[in-house]
């Protein structure tokens, strides 16, 4: 159809297809909605953990949301608790990078963030689902204030290359064409008798009535350039005040281009579970529920430690430390019991001793590949000429996704844009860039769907989540093999040590998943406590 | 972007932007793929540079964190090609599993190694960055290994 268009960079996603299998476009909306399986979080209010043994402790390895959150519930009930963290900072993945932060991969390059104040970019999760209430209940209880993120915006776009001459489409006249074109062949199948064999005449009649409305039907049932559909996929020209104010009615996509384009397998993005309104942020980042924690446990976080060995025996757990900021240095921690948190590549690498089939399950799981890009451009282009305020498009474009910020709408000043969230191969070949490339392919691509990109541009940073020194990939990318296999093994307390985090939730890659399962993780823990403290 | 840049205009063949676009997971090495393409082969530096450099960086000297990225530059490991080649295909520690079949590869994130780029791939480890070991592995020797399931 678009013969003689030409994307202008297509010969590195050529290579990316000749190296490797990717997914293809439709699989790739469905992937970048699809963080894991769309389980309802088990959460069912504050843990119970009454009656804990007089003067037991707990180690907890790792001070992101799951260790946290784990801490916070211990020393509550009156166990001696102490965190050791890799990072100087407490939260782990959920972060969020501001002005004058400075990022160092690994592989030493750094990165200074030159967003001005109030701007960020959440290089991890972004997003909280109305049902995951484990999250929205610490957030209550820590006073991070939340406010609504946009999912769905019917203004924003989907974008393909390939499609009408890489012209972005809204999201609405995609989704009111699809829909309206549907719902025309279902009728039109209905009156031909084509369903005859499995639904009832008397169903047909209500079928026939339910289309036009689902549809945005004329009274013969037809999708057509009317009132009815451009008060769905938008007017050529909008209803105003006045003289000038009689609207005139949009031209529907026809069914062919819109089949052929593709872009249909965009629609149900913000259908999926997890993805349905209300969504949250903490006001001012994601990071915020990580300082949160932070602050509440202060000195209960040791920071820069890295874990170098991990011992239990019949009565302890030992584990061994390097201080970062003395470096050679090798301390010791010991309690009663551990919660280690630690992601599984580089838990994988710590020498402890675990039975076979713990050991097992943390080697089986690698990490997903996930890459975010914040842009800063010199003012909010996509609300003040392209009427976007929050949301996100999407492309078959390598970066993905653009998002919009679901905060600080018509600010006068400069915006930060999410310009690439990118998973698979585009991912790894992302992060196999240097972060000052990454922008400039952010940019590259992202200039396809507004062109405003080249005349914005401010600054921008780029996370690739395999260079994080402190997880080494995004999230545990279980395969239902690997989850039949190690995850009950994962999960069971080894004597005493039981490991927590998203990669011990069947709610892979969200933050609920971290912080159930490190409450289900310390419910066990404090049982078998309770058990030895009656014992003794 | 110089180099790899040119090397990766002498491959751009428009004939795939139409016939790949959005095309669900095709096996890269697929005869049809390759004739239409006109293509002879990706390297196994391009198979490198895109996808193993990430982890590994780009002189192959690994890196080092809370965990580490092991060293590729001189590792005595790779005197063995069975054990390069089970490492692409399985996977170990953290490392994914690039010789997954289709329908695991397709799941979310995964990407999927031909047995013929594995073998490029071992074969460019096994003779850069300081490294000097005999012997040219084939596509049909990666098959021969034990793929994941």
């Amino acid at each position: 159809m678009q013969e003689d268009f030409e994307a202008p960079s297509p010969t590195r996603r050529e290579l990316l297809r000749m190296i490797g299998i990717t997914a293809g476009g439709s699989a790739m909306y469905q992937a970048m909605s699809s963080l894991g399986l769309a389980a309802e979080s088990p959460y069912l209010g504050p843990v119970d953990l009454q009656s804990a043994p007089k003067g037991a402790s707990v180690l907890i390895l790792g001070a992101g949301l799951a260790g946290m959150c784990a801490a916070y519930e211990l020393r509550n009930a009156g166990y001696r608790v102490q965190i050791l963290e890799f990072n100087g900072r407490a939260g782990g993945r959920n972060w969020t990078v501001r002005g004058g932060d400075r990022i160092t991969e690994l592989g030493g390059l750094t990165q200074e963030c030159r967003f001005d104040k109030d701007l960020y970019l959440n290089p991890g999760p972004w997003r909280i689902p109305y049902h995951h209430r484990a999250m929205l209940h610490y957030c209550k209880r820590l006073g991070v204030p939340l406010e609504p993120f946009v999912q769905v915006n019917y203004n924003a776009y989907l974008h393909s290359s390939r499609a009408f001459g890489g012209k972005p489409q809204r999201y609405r006249e995609i989704k009111a064409d699809y829909q309206g074109h549907v719902a025309e062949l279902l009728s039109k199948a209905t009156r031909q008798s084509a369903l005859d064999a499995s639904v009832s005449k008397e169903d047909q009649e209500k079928l026939y009535e339910s289309l036009r409305e689902w549809g945005a039907l004329d009274k013969s049932n037809a999708y057509v350039a009317n009132r009815a559909g451009s008060d769905r996929r938008g007017f050529q020209k909008e209803p105003g005040g006045g003289l000038n104010g009689r609207p005139i009615a949009s031209v529907p996509i026809g069914l062919t281009d819109m089949l052929d384009s593709k872009l249909w397998s965009g629609i149900s993005a913000g259908d999926r579970f997890d993805m349905q309104p209300t969504l949250f942020q903490p006001v001012g980042g994601m990071g915020r529920i990580g300082e949160a924690f932070g602050r509440e446990l202060g000195p209960l976080i040791r920071y820069n430690a890295k874990v170098t060995e991990i011992r239990q025996d019949d009565r302890n757990v030992n584990v061994t430390y390097e201080d970062m900021s003395k470096p050679g240095t090798s301390l010791q921690a010991r309690a009663d019991w551990c919660l280690c948190t630690i992601p599984l590549p580089i838990l994988a690498q710590i020498p402890m001793n675990v039975g076979p089939t713990m050991a097992a399950a943390i080697s089986a799981v690698p990490y997903v590949s996930s890459v975010k890009v914040g842009l800063q451009f010199k003012r909010r282009f996509w609300e003040e000429d392209d009427h976007i305020y929050g949301g996100v498009s999407y492309t078959d474009l390598p970066i993905t996704v653009i998002s919009y910020p679901s905060t600080g709408f018509h600010g006068a000043g400069k915006g930060v844009l999410l310009g690439a969230y990118i998973f698979g191969i585009n991912a790894m070949d992302f992060t196999a860039m240097t972060p000052d490339e990454r922008v400039r392919k952010a940019l590259e691509y992202g200039s396809q769907i507004h062109p405003q990109y080249h005349g914005e541009f401010d600054n921008g940073v780029a996370v690739a989540w395999h260079r994080a020194p402190f997880s080494m990939g995004c999230f545990g990318l279980w395969t239902e093999d690997a989850r039949a296999k190690h995850y009950d093994d994962l999960c069971a307390v080894d004597e005493r040590i039981a490991l927590a985090g998203e990669h011990a939730s069947f709610i892979g890659g969200w933050q609920e998943g971290a912080v159930t399962s490190a409450l289900d993780a310390v419910a066990r823990l404090h049982r078998r406590a309770v058990a030895q403290g009656e014992r003794a | 972007m110089t180099a790899t840049g040119n090397r990766l205009k002498m491959l751009r063949i428009a004939a795939l932007v139409t016939a790949l676009s959005y095309a669900a997971a095709a096996r890269a090495d697929d005869p049809a793929f390759n004739a239409a393409a006109g293509i002879t082969a990706v390297t196994g530096a391009q198979v490198y540079q895109h996808i193993c450099q990430g982890c590994h960086m780009p002189d192959a000297q690994g890196a080092v964190g809370a965990g580490h990225y092991p060293k590729l530059a001189g590792d005595p490991a790779l005197v063995s090609w069975e054990y390069v080649a089970l490492t692409i295909l399985n996977g170990r520690n953290g490392m994914p599993a690039f010789g997954q079949p289709v329908s695991q590869a397709t799941e979310f994130g995964a990407v999927r190694l031909s047995d013929s780029r594995i073998a490029d791939v071992v074969n460019y480890l096994r003779n850069h960055f300081g490294n000097r070991w005999k012997g040219n592995v084939t596509a049909a020797q990666v098959a021969s290994l034990p793929h994941p399931p």
